[in-house]
């Protein structure tokens, strides 16, 4: 209980320090923090397959993505605009949005489930249960999502494209150089990277 | 399992053996790469140069620790730390001999039923350290260093997931200790051939994780002056080195656990002293000393990759290489097994 109120409270504050924080890279390693902890409480539940692909996938991978494109595009702090009406809008809506939340919590009727039924069904949650969930039982909506972001990748990269000239089947060797003296220009195009996200 | 206080101990003694590894690996690989161009490398200091990482040592605690006027400071000090606390916590899932047999103990740190994805979580969270380093500079050079690191690594952790994977397939679990119980090549001949090809990309795959040459492109010193740690001094940037040195060890111990039998001896050696296949340590040395002359060998005699070929090279050949590895194993247990 104490591990769980320290967790909580980490965890809290990091995503407090998301949405406070002027300084974009400093609200993005505040999520990275948040993600962490959220890691932490999947050990503390003794699922540690989750808690590692909790870790690689969105620590590892998603937030190093979000972390890459604002140090490209050099983001800067963001100081109110032209409409400060607009943030005290925003506090207010996400006021109600967390009390709802909490309102919705404690009216819910259902009760937590014996721990000890939660730990069977994990069964020390290792990786072997949750491929037969994926791969036996929801196989068909497995398949569906990956083609899913598949298409998604595709649109992406579909829309960054540059026209390309007509005849791009031939290509001279003069273009392809200068081509290719571009992209040396820039390191890490964001096209690349963009394939890389998973 | 052990009880909490040994584990800490023994997690203590972890970090103090790869920091003195760190210390002689510099040594090493000066005095190598020496040899490998003609000249002598240190040698003044002690015996063979035996007390130059102490001077070195000593040189980086006293020189004066600069932090940038226009740096971010928090994150310029977290950087560093970040990368060491990472490299240091990774290691200890590489299991170092059978169950009790360090005098009654259990070689390891922690025995973990997910220890190949717990190493490749906190390998891939260590990259902070470079990454935020870069930013939090204030420099271009720096930052340059940076972006090349994370486009680097996210690109070559592809081709390091999917090599993985032939492993695991045929081993059927994750646990680093039942992997190198369960034997990979010794299933049938068939895995032989993707598992060699598995073998010889996650090797690949891992020197361009660890930022080694000809993958150093971070750090550049003929483009972009030392990369991410351009503007860190004294034991900050004795920690990024300690970082990178403490990753090659590991990388190097990951390769030997997953492909090479990790601490069990060879079997001619069995053959001769029965027995000596359950020793300690010391295989899971001797093979990482092979691999970590592989990375020194590597650095002596290669030229470093140009930006654009480095990507070509990751996202056109290493990647479909480790895919077709895993394909070739995926085949082979359904048709041939």
């Amino acid at each position: 209980m104490v591990t769980f109120a320290l967790l909580a409270a980490v965890s809290v504050v990091g995503a407090l320090g998301v949405v406070l924080l002027r300084q974009p890279i400093h609200a993005a390693l505040a999520l990275v923090g948040t993600l962490l902890t959220l890691a932490v409480f999947f050990v503390t539940l003794q699922a540690h397959f989750l808690a590692a692909i909790q870790v690689i996938v969105y620590a590892g991978a998603i937030m190093v993505l979000f972390l890459f494109v604002i140090m490209l595009l050099n983001v800067e702090e963001q100081h109110a605009g032209a409409r400060p009406w607009l943030r005290w809008l925003a506090y207010g809506v996400g006021v109600l949005a967390a009390a709802g939340l909490i309102v919705g919590a404690l009216a819910d009727p259902r009760q937590i489930p014996d721990p000890a039924l939660a730990r069977a069904a994990l069964r020390g949650g290792n990786a072997g249960l949750i491929a037969e969930v994926l791969f036996v039982d929801f196989m068909l909506a497995f398949q569906l999502v990956g083609v899913l972001l598949l298409t998604a990748m595709v649109g992406a990269v579909a829309l960054v494209q540059r026209p390309q000239p007509p005849s791009a089947g031939a290509i001279s060797a003069e273009a392809r150089e200068a081509g290719l003296k571009e992209r040396r220009g820039r390191p890490g195009s964001p096209e690349v990277v963009e394939a890389g996200g998973r | 399992m052990d009880p909490l206080w040994v584990t800490f101990i023994k997690a203590l003694v972890l970090c103090l053996l790869l920091l003195g590894a760190f210390a002689y690996m510099t040594l090493i690989e000066r005095r190598l790469l020496g040899r490998m161009q003609h000249r002598r490398g240190p040698n003044r200091t002690g015996p063979f140069g035996l007390l130059q990482p102490m001077a070195d040592a000593i040189k980086s605690v006293f020189k004066e620790d600069i932090i940038v006027t226009n740096a971010d400071k928090v994150v310029y000090v977290l950087a560093p730390t970040i990368s060491i606390v990472f490299a240091l916590s990774a290691f200890g899932a590489i299991p170092g001999g059978p169950a009790g047999s360090l005098f009654g103990l259990n070689p390891w740190v922690v025995d973990l039923d997910i220890g190949v994805l717990y190493i490749l979580a906190v390998t891939s969270v260590g990259v902070y350290g470079i990454f935020l380093g870069g930013w939090a500079s204030n420099s271009k050079y720096a930052l340059l260093g940076s972006l090349r690191s994370s486009a680097q690594i996210i690109s070559y952790e592809l081709g390091l997931g999917l090599s993985v994977l032939s492993v695991i397939m045929i081993a059927g679990t994750l646990n680093l200790r039942e992997i190198v119980e369960f034997g990979v090549w010794t299933v049938s001949p068939w895995l032989w051939p993707p598992l060699a090809i598995a073998f010889v990309a996650f090797v690949i795959s891992a020197i361009a994780e660890v930022n080694r040459t000809p993958f150093d492109l971070p750090e550049a010193e003929q483009e972009i002056v030392a990369g991410y740690m351009t503007e860190y001094s004294s034991i900050k940037w004795a920690l990024y080195q300690m970082a990178e040195y403490v990753n090659m060890m590991t990388a190097a111990a990951f390769i030997s656990t997953l492909f090479l039998g990790g601490y069990r001896g060879p079997a001619v050696v069995e053959r001769l002293i029965p027995g000596s296949s359950e020793w300690p340590i010391v295989w899971l040395v001797l093979k990482m000393a092979i691999f970590m002359f592989l990375f020194i060998w590597l650095r002596a005699s290669l030229p470093r990759f140009r930006y654009d070929q480095l990507m070509r090279f990751g996202w056109l050949y290493l990647f479909e290489v480790a895919l077709a590895a895993t394909l070739l194993t995926g085949a082979v247990i359904a048709f041939v097994l």
